[in-house]
């Protein structure tokens, strides 16, 4: 197009002669008529260059008949025009559906009204525009839509959406497509933002949105059961998801779907957690785990939303195993018969309540840590309430005895291995750790001394699984215990070399296995004096020469009160003849029975001097043999009760229907458990005082205390335990209060 | 400044020109028995009493003669070197000036800092040999004897529980003793501000103030 050859146009016949008629006419003509009959071309090929070139030419015109700024007024009035005469009050004739319809249509045809005139007068985009600093020509032209058209009507545009949208939830079926178009515009009117979606339509959607799920949850609610509610809310929150997807912008899902989540879980939480018979506690009764599944992912959708449910889950765990003690307390008060350190049954009951739970809240609640503490909690509240005489670590100490026994309880490996993980857990919630630790050991050493042990792989399983809960210094003592034990058993063998190296004599003593025991790691036991019998000495002594001969500086002391001896006892049986028999005994018992061997009948006293006992130990002694089940030794008078002036005499009468006659004796060593753990105890917090009190110097009451509870990890004491001991050390001068700081005390070198 | 050398001092002191050490051993010599030569325990101190015509068993004011004497070696007793140092430092002459220091002797004399110490020295000086604690019924007595003219709120009901009390209170301590001092001086008569759970003082403190406000109370076991 070169600029010489055209004449000047002037603006009036460009504009009304060529523009106006050829282009713009029709353009507008076309509109009006329906667009959508035949997108076919609306100008072709020349017409459109013919209408270019009007512009270019007037745009390009030399002064005075640079026509660019007035096409650009022009412009924008047609657009205005437009807009005002012919589309305005289309639209506001319209309400509902029908006016989404026309706006819809209306956007349709200003989208191409606005192409055709960017198209014509773009030149005016190319120069003008930018020498002046105007918005471009389609952006003029949005901008004429948005005051004109849009902010006309989009009020009534977006109530009549949210309307059609309640009706959607309500379940009609709408049109979608339309929505969508109507919404894209919306978001059109922003020009780069979001700004207008927001304000105009999102922000009264949230409005409405909260006021419907407000109504519908007050609805719910009152004929509702919770699971029946969760349901239905879970259900809205993913249709509204849905919906946001289809046809809204995405930014809105978060804000719509908190809207939801406000009115339908967070203002009735508390409802829906305590409804009676349907909320939380009941579906934890009734083992409703889908419902169960469901409330906690709804709940868990809100901030600290879990908190309730996890106190109501706690409350509930705490509440089943406090039935089981109240179950075992009515026991105890109901039965006669003396209570014993042993319940397997009230054990078995919490291990399988803790189980179930801890599969509930790994299956239902993804292993939550509000649900793991929830279950902490119950369990340390559950497992520190003891009822009658013996504590809960004490019963659940005899309980994995019953499992470590031989003989015991009857499982399957893989069910004992689990049984005594479960067991050390429950382990874990108590506070007297060391009261558990004090009697394991106790029973530890007992199965051990006796071979009562099921298995030595079993001890080891569990030593180290307690080792593992609270470290090594509570488990040293049990692992002393089985190394001497395995030492024990390699010097056995030297001990039979020793025997066969020995003299000519000697390997004529009596078959002796020992077991030397650490002290420090074994129980304290009663250590009884006693002349033993010649055979039984000589073996002793024997026995001795080989240790020592080892080098050995080591203090031993034999514990007769412990250990066994096989006797082979012959008393007159059938027609004259005797019959032999096999006792197995405790060491002093084979003491007294062969103080018998010379025929002779002894008084009491008579006894205890011979034997040069104490009479305290020999009464349980004597009570085994001529009271129990197995009378060996005939007493005169034949009471119950042991007294001095008794007589003793072997019973002829003796008969067994087994060869093998084992005969208990009462244990010598009265369960000093508790005692010997206060004193414990006291030393643990003495020496735990001082050890701050070193290295702080000077410190204040309450400091003190809280630091001396973190450092036990076997027991609680209370403050006032504590305080005790301060002032034991107070008056033993390791610790001065401190005279210019009242409330603090300094550590005395 | 000082160019002039002269030398200052005590009036009545410095050198043994103004105070007779040798009538003040003499007096000492009067009270002590066979047994012990270097000391006056408790028959002399009951002898001494006499003459002074003061009764240890009801005043205070015997007691705060040897705290001044400065007898804090061994309970119940004042040695040679004691006594000659705090008679000298008391400028004490024959019984006649022990006489007259008796109206000084009063406890009103003292100040909260000196009746402190004082108040210490009376558990120390009433203890047993090498006992560190004091039976209870002779702490009440102590307490009345020292502490009723100090218009002290506790005294009264603080007796009264200690007499109440079984035999875990049976012995007292000397820092139970000094506390309760300290306690009663800043509690009020019912106890209200005291802070059982977090507070320093010693359990005898603890019992008596749950003894004080009453069964209410009792629960908080």
């Amino acid at each position: 197009m070169s600029l010489g050859n055209a004449k000047i146009i002037r603006f009036e016949s460009g504009w009304e002669e060529e523009i106006k008629v050829k282009a713009l006419g029709r353009l507008q003509d076309h509109l009006n008529n329906g667009a959508e009959k035949g997108q076919d071309k609306l100008f072709n090929n020349n017409d459109y260059v013919l209408t270019y070139t009007v512009c270019y030419n007037m745009c390009t015109q030399r002064t005075p008949y640079n026509w660019s700024e007035n096409l650009y007024a022009k412009h924008g009035e047609t657009i205005e025009e437009y807009l005002k005469d012919h589309v305005l009050g289309a639209l506001k004739e319209k309400t509902d559906a029908f006016l989404l319809k026309e706006l819809q249509h209306r956007w349709k045809n200003h989208m191409i009204m606005n192409k055709w005139l960017q198209k014509f007068f773009m030149y005016l985009d190319r120069y003008y525009v930018k020498h002046h600093s105007l918005p471009t020509l389609a952006i003029a032209g949005l901008r004429k839509f948005k005051t004109l058209i849009y902010d006309e009507v989009k009020k009534d545009v977006a109530n009549a959406m949210l309307v059609i949208i309640d009706e959607e939830r309500d379940g009609k079926v709408v049109d979608r497509d339309l929505l969508r178009q109507v919404v894209e515009l919306f978001e059109s009117m922003g020009m780069g933002s979001l700004d207008s979606y927001t304000a105009d339509l999102e922000e009264p959607l949230l409005v409405t949105t909260r006021e419907y799920y407000a109504r519908k949850r007050e609805e719910w609610i009152a004929k509702d059961s919770t699971p029946d509610y969760l349901i239905k809310a879970e259900k809205a929150l993913e249709d509204e998801k849905e919906r946001v997807l289809n046809y809204l912008n995405s930014h809105s899902e978060c804000k719509v779907l908190r809207v939801c989540e406000e009115e339908l879980l967070e203002k009735c939480q508390k409802t829906l957690l305590d409804k009676e018979g349907s909320g939380c506690k009941a579906l934890l009764a009734n083992d409703k785990t889908e419902d169960l599944e469901r409330m906690f992912a709804l709940f868990n959708r809100l901030d600290n939303g879990l908190s309730p449910m996890a106190k109501i889950v706690e409350e509930y765990i705490a509440f089943v195993g406090h039935s089981f003690i109240d179950e075992r307390e009515a026991r105890l008060k109901a039965e006669e018969k003396k209570e014993k350190p042993d319940d397997p049954d009230f054990i078995k009951k919490l291990l399988g309540c803790h189980a179930k739970y801890t599969d509930v809240i790994k299956a239902h609640f993804t292993n939550h840590p509000n649900f793991q503490k929830a279950m902490k909690e119950a369990f340390t509240d559950i497992m520190n309430r003891s009822v009658g005489s013996y504590t809960n670590a004490e019963l659940l100490s005899t309980f994995s005895d019953r499992i470590l026994k031989a003989g015991g309880e009857k499982m399957s490996e893989t069910e004992v291995d689990s049984s005594l993980d479960k067991l050390v857990e429950l382990f874990s919630y108590l506070d007297d750790k060391d009261f558990f630790g004090e009697v394991f050991r106790n029973q530890l050493a007992k199965r051990l001394l006796n071979q009562k042990s099921a298995s030595d792989d079993l001890e080891k399983a569990m030593i180290s699984k307690l080792k593992v809960q609270v470290g090594t210094q509570f488990t040293s003592k049990m692992e002393g215990m089985l190394n001497d034990l395995s030492t024990a058993l390699e010097h056995e063998k030297a001990f039979k070399e020793f025997r066969e190296n020995d003299s000519e004599k000697s390997r004529k003593v009596l078959d002796t296995a020992v077991q030397v025991l650490t002290t420090g790691n074994w129980p304290t036991y009663q250590c009884p004096e006693i002349s033993l019998p010649n055979q039984m000495q000589l073996a002793v002594d024997q026995f001795m020469r080989f240790y020592n001969a080892e080098g050995t500086t080591r203090r031993v002391k034999w514990f007769y009160s412990l250990g066994t001896v096989k006797i082979k006892a012959a008393f007159p049986g059938k027609e004259g003849k005797m019959s032999t028999y096999d006792l197995e005994v405790a060491t002093l018992q084979a003491a007294a029975i062969m103080a018998f061997e010379d025929g002779k009948s002894y008084t009491f006293t008579e006894l205890a001097d011979k034997l040069m006992m104490d009479p305290k130990f020999l009464k349980p002694v004597m009570h085994s043999l001529c009271c129990g089940k197995y009378k060996v030794i005939a007493k005169n008078p034949s009471t119950s009760k042991i007294t001095d002036k008794d007589s003793f005499t072997v019973n002829k009468k003796f008969k067994s229907p087994n060869k093998k006659v084992k005969i208990p004796m009462a244990s010598l060593d009265a369960n000093a458990n508790t005692k010997k753990v206060e004193e414990d105890r006291s030393i643990t917090i003495d020496a735990a005082l001082v050890r701050i009190m070193k290295s702080r110097k000077t410190l204040d009451h309450q400091t003190l205390i809280a630091e001396v509870l973190s450092q036990l990890h076997f027991f609680k004491p209370n403050a006032k335990q504590i305080k005790k001991r301060i002032e034991s050390l107070l008056e033993r001068e390791y610790l001065e209060r401190s005279e210019d700081n009242p409330g603090h005390y300094n550590y005395l070198a | 400044m000082w160019g002039s050398g002269k030398k200052k001092s005590k009036s009545g002191g410095g050198g043994k020109s103004s105070f007779d050490s040798a009538s003040c051993t003499a007096l000492f010599n009067k009270y002590t028995t066979e047994d012990d030569p270097f000391a006056i325990s408790m028959e002399g101190i009951g002898d001494l009493c006499d003459d002074l015509d003061l009764d240890p068993t009801v005043d205070v004011r015997v007691l705060v003669l040897f705290f001044k004497l400065g007898a804090t070696a061994k309970p119940g007793e004042i040695s040679q070197g004691e006594w000659n140092r705090g008679c000298e430092a008391l400028s004490l002459e024959g019984i006649e000036g022990f006489k007259k220091l008796i109206p000084s002797l009063d406890t009103g004399f003292m100040d909260h800092d000196e009746f402190r110490k004082f108040y210490k020295f009376v558990f120390q000086f009433s203890r047993e040999g090498t006992n560190k604690t004091i039976e209870k019924d002779m702490v009440v007595a102590l307490l009345q004897m020292v502490l009723c003219d100090r218009n002290n709120a506790h005294l009264n009901s603080f007796c009264e529980f200690l007499n109440k009390s079984g035999e875990e209170n049976e012995r007292i301590s000397l820092d139970a003793w000094q506390s309760f001092l300290a306690f009663s001086l800043e509690t009020s008569e019912g106890c209200e501000e005291y802070d059982m759970d977090g507070g320093a003082w010693p359990v005898l403190i603890d019992e008596y103030v749950s003894w004080k406000r009453g069964p209410a109370d009792t629960k908080k076991k």
